[in-house]
């Protein structure tokens, strides 16, 4: 049934186009099949990347995060990181109820943080955002119940400072979400520039294009906001009220 | 489709401009956010020209809409989500239906999507007895208010704080709050419990990208996110036009709609969606069904006078900077689509004779065009419908609307030819303001049919004598 | 450096009929700069208020009839931002079907200018020794910064008037109302954004509106007058002949 209706579909779209049931006239570079001069030039610049220029990227991260109320914290190795978490857990209370909870992504970073043993010590458990310990409807429960969300990112734009997150088994997509406090984990050299750059290595990049974007990629420029109420500004919408970048200075 | 109300843009309009609230509200929305767009498009790298650019790329995309969609729904498949192609707002809606019926759904949360206006979805969800929120916090506003959008992205403009406030204590049953954080603290509680209770997110779309088999939803809230990553199905509708072929060209069309809809350089959250969740993922949605929307659509593209409206990415840009919806506001143009954007669609979809007010019915500024992303000439396509309206037209069924004044201008026609009788309707036009006395030197009163313009206004009477005449006797 | 070709006066059916006085102050500007000036006596409209209106056959005669009348001149100037831009960008519209006709207003098109532009961008003009002692703000008529793309060049004239003390009013951009028949059929919204550009103009303090379109001015001083202000409207013409 699907089928005979996307075919009338289509032709009517064909006929309004001037070609009625002809076969469509395949524009060689309609999907861009060929690397074009700048694409290339963007994937050399990106490889050619030194530590000096990572180190501009982040001055430009940190300066494009001010305005958009997101907090991007230089640390110096994962101990730093897991300090600076544990810093935030004391800090600050859940928006629902008494007890602290965290849900964090299965991860190589963030495992190597240590958290479970890290945030013991203020009695705050750490669950993993994957089902290898637990079903759907108690992770979808142990997320709603978390106040932090810890994760990593796939890259993070400079110029916006936006995280850009794929999805992958072990890594929920809630857990940047529902909590109200988003703290995400990368390392320098996940930093980019811009939607050029994401988009010419999602496309191009051997490693990257074989991941592809994942069934759910996304971007997060800042915490949740609203100004919908006599266009005056509020942060906290919907989303997580506070959002933490912390990156890992330190060569990996 | 949803409820069409265009033959009341005169009397919606009066309304509006009494309203000193509104007329607040939206002075302050296109002093923040029209000045704020062309800012940002100033301090593009690429500066404004990159709207040109857009422009070729969304027409290039448009004249290969049955590849690219071809292309968007195999891809969306392979990715294991369902694509349903929807010939009118009817067939959209049943499908809907249809997907709820089959997951017993109850309740639904909705992030927002002008299309969904367009075809009435809520009302028809509502009818099937299901419970259907609204997400975004000026949809989820009016949709307790019982009233429609004043703005495609901002739709409670027309709202003051002590208005939310009154509306929430009476609906929530909550104690008075008017302070505008308070308020949002409250909706983002009421709609939390809507979030996980759901078992269906809609959505819209943004632009879809066809060589990878994604949609994607753009916003600042959240709401989005929370009603396509919670519940257990995700409906996105999107309107035929919005997709890309190519990957790399959101860069420019992202770019451009952030700083198009608020001013913003990135809104907080873009969400590309391929399908639904795949094996071994912990959460997201069990099934994803993207529907494609027709409804007219296709009779744009087959006219290439409107083609070029099928461009728009539905940022409210040029809401932003129109001094006419300034004035009257979004519920004059009686459907989902109002300002610039909705003078030229709304007609196209529901009839060029219905909503001729909305052809007729603005100075053709042109800072509409100016503001648009992707260079949209909306004062082309106005003057194109207004050119229906005078003469008629087959094609799309439009009858003329004004004999007398075609019989006028047909006047008009001869004497404009012939600067003798040209002089000589000057003339009796002359002698006829004797009667009028102007006052001061200013006529007070005009006879019909052109008294409209003295309810309010005077207006400088004709000349003793012509420049034309005095030059002829030589001018010194 | 000063262009010696004829000007060709394009007068608009506003400025014959009921501001005579602008298009006498063109003349004495452009005498003062010693150009030498015709002025076609069966020149009528540009057509613009049929077109406007969706009457293009209606509009085509009036076009035919402006072709005919101005084609033989080696520069038109007018002192309307709107007429201008109905000639250079809507008679193409109106003779897409009509390759010789739409050969004849090409050529027509390109040497037609609005007055302003022609002083500044053509001529290299800017200071023409007018004296006028007033406080005087700006308003920007839609066809000539949109359509035209003339901003800066009316500002670049009245800064060089001695005396007069410029103010730039709030949204001086924004559209007065006027849209031709715009203003009779919805004449609600067309008051609303008048009474708007009204208090633009009289939150300035000054004492006289500028513009070069005496469709926006006819527009304005119809509310200024209503309204018992002693605000005056003047066209550029007449402030630069002071």
């Amino acid at each position: 049934m699907s089928t005979a209706n996307q075919e009338e579909f289509i032709n009517r779209i064909k006929m309004a186009l001037g070609r009625p049931f002809a076969k469509s006239p395949r524009e060689a570079d309609l999907f861009g099949s060929e690397m074009c001069a700048e694409t290339r030039a963007i994937l050399e610049r990106i490889k050619n990347r030194t530590a000096e220029d990572r180190k501009q990227l982040l001055e430009t991260l940190i300066e494009a995060a001010g305005p958009i109320h997101l907090t991007v914290r230089a640390c110096v190795d994962i101990n730093a990181v897991t300090d600076a978490i544990a810093e935030v857990v004391l800090d600050k209370d859940p928006e629902w109820g008494d007890k602290k909870r965290v849900v964090a992504w299965r991860h190589p970073l963030i495992e190597s943080l240590n958290l479970p043993a890290a945030l013991s010590e203020q009695d705050v458990p750490v669950f993993f955002s994957d089902l290898q310990e637990t079903d759907e409807e108690s992770l979808r429960r142990r997320i709603i119940d978390s106040y932090i969300g810890i994760t990593s990112a796939d890259f993070c734009m400079a110029d916006t400072a936006t995280l850009v997150m794929r999805t992958r088994p072990g890594q929920a997509r809630a857990v940047s979400l529902v909590p109200a406090i988003h703290i995400a984990v990368i390392e320098l050299n996940r930093i980019i520039a811009d939607l050029k750059e994401l988009y010419a290595l999602l496309k191009w990049d051997p490693q990257e294009s074989k991941v592809g974007l994942t069934n759910c990629m996304t971007f997060i420029s800042g915490p949740s906001k609203t100004a919908d109420i006599e266009a005056t500004m509020v942060y906290g919408a919907h989303g997580p009220r506070e959002v933490h970048v912390f990156v890992i200075t330190a060569e990996y | 489709m949803t409820k069409i109300t265009t033959e009341n843009y005169v009397a919606e309009a009066r309304k509006a401009i009494k309203n000193e609230v509104l007329q607040r509200a939206l002075a302050d929305l296109q002093n923040r956010f029209g000045r704020g767009t062309a800012e940002c498009y100033r301090r593009l790298p690429e500066g404004p020209d990159l709207r040109l650019r857009a422009h070729e790329i969304r027409m290039k995309d448009i004249e290969n809409l049955d590849v690219v969609l071809e292309t968007l729904a195999a891809n969306i498949r392979k990715n294991g989500g369902q694509v349903f192609f929807a010939k009118d707002g009817q067939a959209a809606v049943n499908y809907c239906r249809e997907v709820a019926h089959k997951h017993k759904v109850r309740r639904v949360v909705k992030g927002k999507s002008m299309v969904s206006e367009e075809i009435g979805l809520n009302d028809a969800l509502i009818d099937s007895g299901i419970d259907v929120s609204e997400t975004d916090l000026g949809e989820y506003i009016i949709q307790l208010a019982a009233e429609t959008p004043s703005h495609i992205i901002a739709p409670a403009i027309h709202k003051t704080r002590y208005d939310v406030g009154s509306l929430f204590a009476d609906k929530l049953d909550i104690p008075y709050e008017d302070d505008p954080p308070r308020l949002t603290r409250i909706a983002r509680k009421a709609l939390r419990e809507k979030f996980l209770a759901a078992d269906m997110g809609t959505s819209g779309c943004n632009i879809a990208c066809a060589e990878t088999g994604h949609i994607t939803t753009v916003s600042n809230e959240g709401n989005i996110r929370m009603s396509i990553t919670l519940p257990k199905v995700h409906i996105a509708i999107m309107g035929m036009e919005r997709v890309t072929a190519r990957l790399e060209d959101h860069d420019m069309l992202l770019r451009l709609l952030c700083r198009g809809a608020a001013a913003q350089n990135m809104a907080t959250y873009v969400s590309y969606i391929g399908g639904p969740r795949t094996a071994h993922q912990a959460d997201g949605p069990q099934e994803f069904h993207l529907v494609v929307l027709d409804n007219g659509r296709s009779r744009m593209l087959a006219d290439e006078e409107f083609r070029e409206m099928l461009c728009c990415i539905r940022c409210a840009a040029c809401l932003n900077v129109c001094p006419v919806y300034a004035k009257i506001g979004g519920h004059s143009y009686g459907f989902a689509y109002s300002g610039p954007v909705g003078a030229v669609v709304t007609p196209l979809l529901v009839g060029i004779n219905r909503a001729k007010d909305l052809c007729l019915g603005e100075t053709l500024c042109g800072a509409c065009q100016d503001i648009c992303p992707v260079n949209i000439n909306l004062p082309r396509m106005l003057l194109a419908l207004r050119t229906k309206l005078a003469e008629g037209d087959t094609a799309w069924g439009v009858t003329a609307v004004n004999r007398k004044e075609k019989f006028l201008f047909q006047a008009w026609s001869w004497i404009i030819r012939n600067r003798g009788l040209y002089d000589v309707a000057v003339k009796l036009a002359a002698m006829g303001q004797k009667l009028l006395i102007p006052k001061g030197g200013m006529i007070r009163r005009l006879p019909p049919p052109v008294h409209a313009w003295t309810k309010e206004r005077d207006i400088r009477p004709l000349a003793a004598e012509s420049f034309i005449s005095r030059w002829k006797k030589g001018i010194k | 450096m000063t262009s010696h070709k004829t000007v060709t006066l394009f007068i608009q059916c506003l400025v014959d009929t009921i501001y005579p006085e602008v298009a006498e102050a063109m003349v004495r500007v452009f005498r003062q700069l010693g150009i030498s000036l015709t002025c076609p006596t069966d020149q009528t409209c540009c057509g613009q208020p049929a077109f406007n209106s969706g009457y293009r056959r209606q509009a085509r005669f009036a076009a035919k009839h402006f072709i005919e009348v101005f084609e033989d001149s080696e520069i038109i100037v007018c002192p309307s931002g709107s007429c201008v831009n109905m000639v250079r960008h809507h008679y193409a519209e109106l003779f897409e079907n009509n390759s010789q006709w739409l050969r004849r207003a090409q050529d027509l098109a390109n040497r037609t200018y609005e007055f302003s532009e022609y002083l500044v961008d053509v001529l290299g003009v800017d200071e023409l020794g007018a004296r006028f002692e007033s406080r005087v703000t700006y308003h920007d008529s839609c066809h000539l910064l949109r359509g035209i793309g003339v901003r800066e060049q009316p500002r670049k004239l009245l800064h060089k008037v001695s005396g007069a003390d410029f103010i730039e009013m709030h949204d001086s951009d924004y559209c007065c109302g006027f849209g031709g028949s715009f203003a009779v059929k919805y004449s609600d919204i067309s008051n609303a954004m008048v009474t708007d550009k009204v208090k633009n103009i009289m939150d300035t303090g000054a004492d006289v509106v500028v513009s070069c379109d005496m469709g926006c001015l006819m527009n304005i001083q119809g509310k200024l007058s209503r309204i018992g202000s002693d605000i005056k409207v003047m066209h550029l013409a007449q402030i630069l002949a002071c």
